[in-house]
């Protein structure tokens, strides 16, 4: 059989994730929480919602948006063969994300590329803040 | 980006053993890396002797000038190695990255799979 002799070899035992949580990136607030991780941005026009999903097949991901609550909905399915090590998370997975802004519904769009899954929820033109020119009355 | 700044960043990514599964099927082994955002080109795979060895950085980008409201995920550096046991076939090892996953196939050589014996009656 192929022999993983990786220096980090096994599992997460206690040594291991405290030195992973020791170089870990500072600005992370949940990692290893739940599957799959997400991150959440915004810029001007829109907010973004990021997810690694590798792995999976864009036919078994399922993303519903409704009453400002987008949830990705997937399945990572099994290989067949005679398992020596499993590492990688199989099976259905589930996330709900609250967005607490106006969003242009008909214009959300998803694009999947290396395993990373990235969601573009327009902001509505409604609630982009807007110049108001002031006449000044002297 | 000069070249060293670039070889400051990539020091500074944090070292990742990525999930993997080993399996055996009839004909040979795979192996299944875990790499989202590893780009194809940022992929590096060695084989010395017995010892294979993968590697590779995920490349996210376009948050320049957003505001992150929540991270859960960054950039990091995924390295890990396994050793090949002599039924190995070197020669005809493949290796394809799909959805962020790299798939390495470790055909068995043609001396070590299974054969049918014929029993001849007399």
């Amino acid at each position: 059989m192929v022999i993983d002799t990786s220096p980090f070899y096994g599992g997460m035992d206690n040594f291991d994730r405290v030195f992973n949580e020791l170089w870990g990136p500072l600005n992370i607030s949940q990692r290893r929480v739940a599957y799959p991780p997400l991150n959440i941005s915004e810029d001007a026009d829109a907010l973004y919602v990021r997810c690694e999903i590798p792995g999976v097949s864009v036919e078994d991901i399922d993303l519903t948006f409704t009453d400002s609550t987008l949830v990705i909905k997937g399945e990572r399915k099994i290989e067949k063969g005679k398992y020596f090590r499993q590492e990688r998370p199989t099976g259905n997975f589930q996330r709900v994300v609250n967005i607490n802004a106006p969003v242009d519904v008909d214009k959300v769009k998803a694009v999947a590329k290396n395993g990373l899954l990235e969601i573009r929820l327009p902001k509505s033109e409604d609630t982009k803040p807007r110049k108001i020119s002031i006449d000044i009355m002297n | 980006m000069s070249k060293d700044i670039a070889q400051t960043e990539a020091k500074g990514l944090p070292r990742m053993k990525p999930a993997t599964d080993i399996l055996e099927t009839g004909d040979g082994f795979f192996i299944y890396v875990d790499m989202p955002g590893v780009r194809k080109e940022d992929l590096v795979i060695d084989l010395s002797d017995d010892e294979l060895r993968i590697g590779g950085k995920s490349a996210y980008h376009g948050v320049a000038n957003e505001n992150r409201i929540h991270v859960e995920f960054g950039n990091v550096e995924y390295t890990r190695a396994f050793t090949l046991s002599h039924i190995v076939d070197r020669e005809k090892i493949k290796a394809t990255l799909k959805n962020g996953v790299l798939e390495l196939h470790l055909p068995k050589a043609e001396k070590a799979l299974p054969r049918k014996i014929q029993v001849e009656l007399e």
